[in-house]
Formats: structure tokens, C-alpha cells, sequence
């Protein structure tokens, strides 16, 4: 059982080969990946990740001791990326034997959702110009009336 | 010895700040997160929002609250909602 935080593209043959575990008859693999999402009338074309490297190694080994314990998982690999990622890029891996299929596919969809909401990974979007943040303006000041139509 | 406390920034955090660090001096008795994050808010005029809806590390602990009392040589996080996947 292992969690990772990588910079480089994640192979999913290696998690597939550490996955590796005679008595597990299913294997069940989630793949998150970077979407072309519309970000104020832009396409985005990146996205930014990053974590907190410290809390985020506490939170996944947590949650894949959880995995274990809730769902009788057998082998657990969850390998996410940071950095800057194009539209397409995979950016994070789940990956769950087990001795069959129905907890294998329990296990890896609790691993993602618990993920999402538990482990300090952010994402800023890129849509080729500035970050999102810093290309928000003050709004438009009131003046007089307002335009019809 | 250390007189400062280093506050770690992400995502929103470090963008309303313009760095993913900074290096806040503290008296020896230590000060409140609460006193440590106003400070940084007054100077940093974009973070306050993002405070309001962060969760606070220290020393790699999340702390309830914002009275835990930080000291010289302490870390402290500022995670606002979380977006992986």
C-alpha cells in the first residue's frame, strides 16, 4: 500500500504492477484527468496542483488504511500529480485490488471521493493568459441609472 | 533561535499573498493563530475571505480555532477548500 505525489507523468502500467497480489481477482482503476472546462468565457487549457506534501502523505494513508479496513481492499495505490498539467493530462491514479470485483470498485470509489474532500491537493486553472485569481477585477462602479435592455 | 513563525500558503492563500511563504516575527511568549492571521489579513487585503473558509495546520496538526498559540520556530498551513482529483 503506497500514495504518491509526483511531478512527472504517473504511469498507470506501474500502478497496475503494484497492484500485483495472487489471492486478488479484481483489479479496479479510477483515472482523473484534466478537463477542457469554460472558465469565464476562456477554454481552459491547464491546470496548476499543488499540495501540502506533509498533511497530504498523513491523509492518503489514512484513507487507504480505511480502504482496507472498510471494504477488505488487499493492495491500494494512489498516485497523484502536481505542477502544471494540460488538458488531457492524467492527474491522478487510483488504484485497488481485491479478492473480487463489487469491493474493489467500493474501494476505489471511496478512495476518490474521500480524496476530493480530504486530502490538500488544490488546482488553479490556466486558460493561457494570467491565473484565474489574479485576473479577477474589482466590480464596475454604479453610476447614474441603469442600462435598459 | 528562531523569532519568527513561517506561515505556508496554497492555492488562493498564495495568491492573495503573491508568495507560498512568509516569515512572521512573534514575541517569545508566542501569539494566537487568530493574532497571526489578522496581522497577515491587514496587510494582505485579498487573503481575508480566503481565511474565512481555510483550515489551519500547525507543525503538520490541524488546529480547531483560532486561539491555539503559536511560537518562534512553529509552522503553520493555510489550507483553503481543497480541489484535487
Amino acid at each position: 500500500m503506497s500514495a504518491e505525489l509526483t511531478t512527472r507523468p504517473i504511469s498507470v502500467a506501474r500502478v497496475v504492477a503494484a497492484l500485483a497480489d495472487p489471492p486478488s481477482g479484481g483489479v479496479v482503476l479510477f483515472l482523473g484527468r484534466v478537463r477542457a472546462d469554460r472558465v469565464g468565457g476562456r477554454t481552459v487549457r491547464a491546470l496548476f496542483y499543488e499540495a501540502d506534501p506533509t498533511v497530504a502523505a498523513r491523509r492518503f494513508a489514512a484513507l487507504e488504511r480505511e480502504a482496507v479496513r472498510r471494504y477488505g481492499a488487499r493492495k491500494v495505490r494512489v498516485v497523484h500529480r502536481v505542477g502544471r498539467l494540460p488538458v488531457g493530462a492524467v492527474s491522478v491514479v487510483v488504484g485497488v485490488a481485491a479478492p473480487h470485483r463489487a469491493p474493489a470498485f467500493a474501494a476505489a470509489r471511496f478512495l476518490i471521493e474521500r480524496l476530493k474532500r480530504e486530502v490538500p491537493v488544490w488546482k488553479t486553472e490556466r486558460t493561457g493568459r494570467a491565473p484565474r485569481a489574479r485576473r479577477r477585477r474589482p466590480p464596475p462602479r454604479r453610476r447614474g441609472g441603469r442600462r435598459s435592455g | 533561535m528562531s523569532s519568527t513563525v513561517r506561515v505556508l500558503l496554497f492555492a488562493t492563500a498564495r495568491e492573495a499573498v503573491g508568495r507560498p511563504a512568509v516569515d512572521r516575527p512573534v514575541p517569545a511568549t508566542g501569539v494566537t493563530l487568530g493574532a497571526l492571521l489578522d496581522d497577515l489579513a491587514r496587510e494582505h487585503r485579498r487573503l481575508a475571505p480566503v481565511l474565512r473558509v481555510s483550515r489551519f495546520v500547525r507543525n503538520g496538526r490541524y488546529v480547531r480555532g483560532r486561539s491555539a498559540r503559536v511560537r518562534p520556530g512553529d509552522e503553520v498551513a493555510v489550507h483553503p477548500p481543497f480541489s484535487g482529483g
